[in-house]
């Protein structure tokens, strides 16, 4: 069943340098109780797309297409409506745990402020769930815990804090972006462990963004690869690893350090004056003329949608 | 976010014009200020703001009281900048002991309540200008050392002031050429808004009849107006304008300031 | 303790170095030592001059003057006014709770409003009523307190007549010191809002750019309910030392108001103790506001420790 479908997404900043053309034309569905990864290098739209499913892109973004949730367009829906679903149904694991929680209040009180604003929930019960929810993400004295302060809190902690606070409420579909960002090996296997956990405790589906391919493939269903603000193949993921069939993926897994630590030649382009045609042509070593003049379209392979002229 | 530059262009014309009657205020006034008249007239052909006490046209007053408020409010506050600037960037710089010391100081000149010194400074001695811009200057740096420091902490930490270390550039040169320029955009609004504080101050001093009698200001002129009997005489002619024109004069400057730091953060963005 | 032994010992040592300051000053000061002692309004005989010259040690050295005036501070005696014929410390503590009257409503009032309508401001900038509000503050915040105050006076009290233009409240009904007061405490709000709106209303706007707030969105924090709930407690910090520190301009500016108001408080006293050079009760007020302003400081660091957790952390 599908739960979020996302269709021709387009999404542009303005900006003093120039209109940003973030994300392309992304369309992609998230299936009930699956783990979608979205990997791509840094810039690539990843975090935009995460945004704008959350509507909570900054005033210059411009956003076309539709994000389809239970039959409601989230992009026609107004903030009243929005924050109804915002934590709710579908939450966000932000990016930089330090700064997106309020230095100024505590733990408890950040845990419990989902459940005191969606569920109403007095004060005690509340604390009491958020205890609970800290003892199952493997925190060792709750109650301390509640009462301290994200400033008294390591850097892996926050990071834990940040799932609890968007999973305290059973959401549908949980976002994470970029969760395993410059955390050591250790962490990072905790943070995975916690992922799954909570994805297994509340049977939601997930979508896994990341630039780092190693906890992608550990914990996703299905991968869709993303460059330039447009996804260039989306598939199983046990079959993406065996066999990547764009040439960008066939370069990112080369690039990894056991396949051989094979750097992609060349920059990520502008994206304020992207290449014509395929995006990722001045780099590929496939390219032929027709790339630099038209955008191929999605073509089915082995059960995989791949953008490239090579499979059409 | 077009509106700092709203700000600015409105605060830049208010305060050329007020610089400009400043420096051409003998030619702009109709009379010499000092010169006697018919005392208390209203406003005439002859006299358009009417006369005062002793008979001076209070128009030729108003246009020469801007010389008064520009020179006090701009020399406190270069007085008081350059004093904070020194202050911060060393205290900045060389952080630790210094530092402790001389944030222990500015602390303490901070507590110092600032009026009620320039009234004791003022009673003792004979008020002249010079006397007040220096006494503002000297105690209104505090709150540029802080923001100086901060900033220069800020800007400690950036490479290119470690690499400048690492070339073995002598001290005195790093402060000068790598962090100084980066102070600037921190140091310049709050330069105008020391002077807005040194002018209401001013104005604040001389209302009290403690500024300098030589020199014609518009707290002086307010002064005169209310112990000589123009408020209970209705003679708002006298009070009015030079009052209106301290308000105005502030206000562009605050403008300015604000314009300022409006600017540095969208650039700092 | 929401406040450390050290920022204590700071405050300490401030009063100690601006008390000795006030010694230092008569002391250097052109003219006879006597009448910067004194004032300018006695007048003895030579005799009784000289026995007032060794009572007051000025004839012993400056070491042994320095300890005989901590004395005098320790033991409340702030010298003597000849031209009040009064002991200043009594001058002064019955002009002070006039002050008082008129300093606090306005320091509450002000700091309530600046904030609020300052943190709205900053959270809605483009709202027409905020734009207006800004300008309106803006020219509050440059105009110097007795300047509206004798705006106000004119309008309110000349041409209409609906208050008084005298502060004779002593003997009256509440109603009647309400009436005196309405005035020149609405001028002192206003002023002490406009400053407090221009914090608010900056801290408010870069609060706002923080990803905390981005992230409550996220949570389902919806509109009003953001700014008042996360951006407010971390936009305050720094209007409260803002107040404390302001508290010293906003008393000087409470002293201009009474002067025009011809209000019965320490605004008046300095004012006529200025005019006949009574250097004593000048000193003496210097004292006084000095002891309140550093009070002010030590209040608000305590209120910081109070709301923000990490104060109280590297404390």
């Amino acid at each position: 069943m599908t739960l979020l479908e996302i269709q021709n997404l387009r999404v542009t900043f303005d900006t003093s340098l120039g209109k940003v053309k973030a994300v392309e034309d992304v369309s992609f569905k998230l299936m009930a109780g699956e783990t979608l990864a979205l990997v791509g290098e840094t810039g690539s739209g990843k975090s935009t797309i995460a945004h704008s499913i959350m509507s909570i892109l900054p005033t210059n973004a411009a956003v076309k297409g539709q994000i389809l949730f239970r039959n409601q367009d989230l992009v026609q829906l107004n903030e009243k409506e929005l924050s109804h679903i915002r934590g709710k149904e579908i939450s966000l694991i932000m990016q930089n745990p330090s700064l997106a929680l309020n230095p100024v209040f505590s733990i408890g009180h950040q845990i419990t402020e989902p459940l005191v604003i969606h569920e109403s929930l007095k004060k005690s019960r509340a604390i009491a769930q958020a205890k609970d929810l800290l003892k199952r993400l493997h925190f060792k004295g709750p109650g301390v815990a509640i009462k301290s302060y994200p400033f008294e809190m390591s850097g892996g902690m926050k990071q834990r804090i940040l799932i609890g606070i968007s999973v305290i409420l059973n959401p549908k579909v949980i976002i994470a972006d970029e969760p395993t960002k410059g955390l050591d090996s250790r962490l990072k296997g905790m943070v995975l462990e916690e992922l799954k956990l909570v994805k297994k405790m509340e049977n939601s589906s997930m979508l896994f963004i990341s630039h780092d391919l190693h906890p992608a493939r550990e914990i996703s269903d299905r991968i869709a690869v993303l460059y330039a603000g447009e996804i260039l193949e989306c598939g199983l993921t046990v079959d993406f690893f065996k066999e990547p069939l764009h040439p960008y993926s066939k370069g990112l897994l080369e690039s990894l350090p056991e396949k051989g630590f094979k750097p992609i030649p060349g920059t990520p382009p502008s994206m304020i004056h992207p290449p014509e045609g395929c995006k990722f042509h001045p780099r590929c070593p496939y390219k032929k003329k027709i790339c630099s003049r038209k955008m191929p379209h999605f073509v089915k392979v082995q059960g995989r949608d791949v953008k490239c002229v090579l499979y059409s | 976010m077009k509106s700092h530059t709203t700000w600015n262009r409105l605060g830049l014309i208010l305060v050329a014009f007020f610089v400009l009657a400043a420096i051409f205020a003998d030619y702009i006034a109709p009379h010499s200020p000092w010169e006697r008249f018919e005392p208390y007239t209203k406003p005439s052909t002859k006299h358009w703001l009417g006369t005062n006490d002793i008979g001076n046209d209070i128009l030729s007053e108003l246009i020469h009281g801007s010389r008064a408020s520009l020179i006090v409010g701009v020399g406190a506050s270069a007085i008081a900048t350059l004093l904070g600037l020194f202050i911060g960037l060393i205290s900045g710089y060389f952080k630790g002991f210094v530092d402790e010391l001389l944030m222990g100081i500015t602390d303490i000149f901070l507590m110092i309540p600032r009026i009620p010194l320039l009234i004791i400074l003022a009673a003792f001695l004979k008020s002249s200008f010079w006397i007040i811009m220096l006494a503002l200057g000297l105690l209104w740096w505090t709150s540029t050392a802080r923001v100086v420091r901060s900033r220069t902490l800020q800007v400690c930490e950036m490479d290119f002031v470690t690499s400048s270390k690492c070339l073995g550039f002598k001290n005195r040169h790093i402060i000068l050429s790598d962090i100084l320029p980066n102070i600037f955009p921190v140091a310049l609004p709050k330069f105008m808004l020391t002077v807005a504080t040194a002018m209401i101050s001013e104005a604040s001093l001389s209302f009290l009849g403690l500024g300098d009698p030589s020199m014609k200001s518009w707290g002086l002129m307010i002064n005169f107006a209310f112990i000589k009997g123009g408020l209970i005489n209705e003679m708002w002619w006298w009070y009015l304008p030079p009052g209106i024109c301290i308000v105005l004069f502030v206000f562009s400057i605050v403008l300015l300031g604000f314009s300022f730091e409006e600017e540095k953060k969208v650039a700092i963005k | 303790m929401a406040i450390s032994k050290k920022k204590i010992l700071r405050y300490l040592l401030a009063l100690f170095i601006i008390f000795s300051l006030n010694f230092i000053i008569p002391r250097v000061m052109p003219g006879d030592p006597l009448t910067n002692l004194l004032g300018e309004e006695f007048s003895l005989s030579e005799a009784a001059l000289q026995e007032l010259r060794s009572e007051l040690g000025l004839d012993s050295p400056l070491m042994l003057q320095y300890i005989e005036y901590w004395k005098n501070i320790v033991l409340f005696d702030l010298g003597y006014s000849y031209h009040f014929n009064q002991k200043v410390i009594s001058l002064i503590t019955s002009r002070m709770k006039w002050t008082l009257v008129l300093l606090l409503p306005s320091i509450i009032f002000g700091a309530i409003l600046g904030t609020i309508l300052g943190a709205l401001s900053g959270w809605k900038k483009n709202a027409l009523p905020n734009k207006t509000m800004t300008w309106t503050f803006l020219t509050i915040y440059s105009s110097p307190p007795y300047f509206l105050g004798i705006i106000l006076l004119y309008i309110f009290s000349f041409k209409w007549g609906l208050f008084p233009f005298k502060g004779f409240y002593e003997t009256g009904t509440l109603s009647d010191i309400i009436q005196h007061l309405f005035l020149p405490v609405l001028i002192m709000s206003a002023f002490s809002a406009s400053r407090n709106y221009m914090i608010m209303r900056g801290s408010v706007l870069i609060e706002k750019e923080k990803l905390y707030v981005v992230y409550a969105r996220a949570k389902g924090l919806y509109k009003d309910a953001i700014l008042f709930r996360h951006i407010f407690k971390n936009a305050i910090l720094p209007v409260l030392t803002l107040v404390a520190l302001d508290f010293g301009f906003l008393f000087s500016g409470a002293l201009f108001v009474e002067i025009v108001f011809s209000m019965n408080g320490m605004g008046t006293l300095i004012y006529e103790a200025l005019l006949s050079r009574d250097y004593p009760v000048l000193q003496g007020c210097f004292l006084i506001i000095t002891l309140m302003v550093v009070g002010a400081n030590l209040f608000a660091d305590v209120l910081n420790g109070i709301i923000d957790p990490r104060v109280r952390e590297r404390q």
